[in-house]
């Protein structure tokens, strides 16, 4: 790797999960598509860099970057303290709130006490896993490698809610065919404690060419309208967040 | 019959991959499985030590276990061993290389058994036969035993494969984008798991039923002209 200070490399390896539409997702023919793949080829246009996209499952996406599978991870990454103290982020660009999806037949209430001893279900290793175990220690939860595994075992009834982000499990469970019959329930839930400060790009520790040229693109993209635009084709409304 | 969702190809291809890296990790075991059983039957003490803790260690270490310290460790030690030295390197195997490797080294292992316990079953006196004739002892191996090796070995080989095809399954941890990763893939972006993994399972059962073919076929070329004295 370039040492401090030298030019970017013609050529960025963008590590992604390609399991959490719509934000990142593979098609039919196993090439990787979403809402951050736009804003990463728009971010490398900027940049004038070309761009690689490598898939890597959730759990080994940080030892994968410290590995050097890849030098940038944009997957929905959220950008926490505890995060931190492994890799370096960007700012952020995007920030939505997290909620529960219950079947629109369950009674449950989303209390503290309603909760307890039911069996929730959520994607291991993130920022909602956390949130669980510290702000809703009496559950049963029930952690996954993915969503759509969570997806699948709401829909069987295995477990009796599902905790994630509001578009994610909108776009990719609500609105599909599978997620008729469910809802969202309670409040979103924010706060800079468990979710952190939004998703970012995240880069190894003392790469700061990269990071300071990942910044300037998300200020470029930001202002000249491409953000707007893409953020529109697929919500149809901002995620940039507060 | 089976609604695939546009996802048939994917799954084609990863068929493609799967019988790729099973072919290639097989011709490895063998050529690793043949060097390791020569050096257990003809190597010094040091040598055949050596090849023992091999086929020991492969024997007791989990398969995915290996492969998970092969991909994700050794790159990562590398790095940091020569970071902390002062020097930054970058060193990637790629998917591919990594399951292929790992399953080479460990059939390999069972491979070696394989070819070993043919040797042994050679009589003796074929050796002597061979001898007898003026034949020095690379071409009594070449022309003499390994064609009777090879009758033996098939059977423990064949049954070699059909395992080593169902290993290749582990690579799609590390993502390679074979048969079973295909199919996890799909079934977890339809929410159809029953019809993908079923749909794979039939493909890796069609693939074992060939290969019973191949080997029976193999197993009747390799014994022309023995007679057989028993069932």
């Amino acid at each position: 790797m370039a040492p401090a200070g030298a030019e970017l490399p013609g050529k960025v390896t963008i590590g992604t999960e390609g399991a959490y539409p719509p934000f990142n997702y593979l098609d039919q023919d196993g090439t990787v598509k979403g809402f951050e793949i736009d804003l990463a080829k728009a971010m490398c246009e900027r940049m004038k860099v070309e761009c690689d996209f490598v898939i890597q499952d959730w759990d080994g996406i940080i030892p994968g970057l410290l590995a050097k599978k890849y030098d940038a991870i944009i997957a929905s990454l959220y950008i926490t303290d505890e995060r931190k103290q492994k890799i370096d982020f960007s700012q952020k660009y995007y920030q939505v709130p997290a909620r529960f999806v219950v079947p629109k037949s369950s009674d449950i209430e989303i209390t503290a006490e309603g909760l307890a001893d039911k069996v929730i279900g959520t994607q291991r290793a993130t920022s909602f896993e956390r949130f669980m175990r510290d702000k809703f220690p009496e559950v049963d939860l029930r952690v996954y490698a993915t969503f759509d595994e969570a997806y699948l075992d709401l829909v069987s009834g295995r477990v009796d809610a599902v905790m994630g982000d509001v578009v994610a499990l909108s776009e990719g469970f609500l609105e599909t065919p599978d997620g008729a019959d469910f809802e969202f329930r309670g409040p979103n839930f924010t706060g800079a404690e468990w979710f952190g400060y939004g998703a970012g790009v995240g880069v190894r520790k003392g790469e700061t060419e990269l990071l300071n040229a990942f910044n300037e693109a998300i200020d470029a993209i930001r202002a000249d309208g491409t953000y707007d635009r893409i953020s529109e084709k697929w919500f149809g409304f901002d995620v940039y967040g507060e | 019959m089976f609604d695939l969702h546009g996802y048939g190809w994917m799954i084609l291809d990863g068929v493609q991959v799967t019988l790729l890296v099973g072919l290639a990790a097989m011709v490895g075991a063998i050529a690793v499985g043949l060097a390791a059983a020569l050096a257990k039957l003809f190597g010094s003490r040091i040598v055949r030590g050596t090849v023992e803790v091999y086929t020991t260690i492969v024997r007791g270490v989990p398969e995915l276990v290996l492969l998970l310290l092969v991909y994700y460790g050794v790159p990562t030690l590398i790095q940091d061993t020569a970071a902390a030295m002062g020097r930054e390197i970058e060193v990637t195997i790629n998917p591919f290389v990594a399951g292929v490797g790992t399953i080479t080294f460990i059939y390999g292992a069972f491979a070696s058994e394989v070819f070993r316990a043919a040797y042994l079953a050679v009589p003796k006196g074929q050796f002597e036969a061979a001898t007898a004739l003026g034949l020095n002892r690379y071409l009594v191996f070449r022309l003499v035993v390994l064609p009777q090796m090879l009758r033996h070995a098939l059977p423990g080989l064949g049954n070699l494969w059909m395992v080593l095809i169902k290993a290749t399954a582990l690579i799609s941890v590390i993502q390679l984008p074979e048969l079973m990763r295909s199919a996890d893939v799909a079934a977890r972006t339809t929410r159809m798991p029953f019809t993908f993994f079923f749909v794979a399972c039939l493909i890796y059962l069609a693939i074992t039923l060939t290969s019973m073919w191949l080997q029976s076929r193999a197993e009747a070329w390799a014994s022309r002209g023995i007679e057989r004295t028993q069932a």
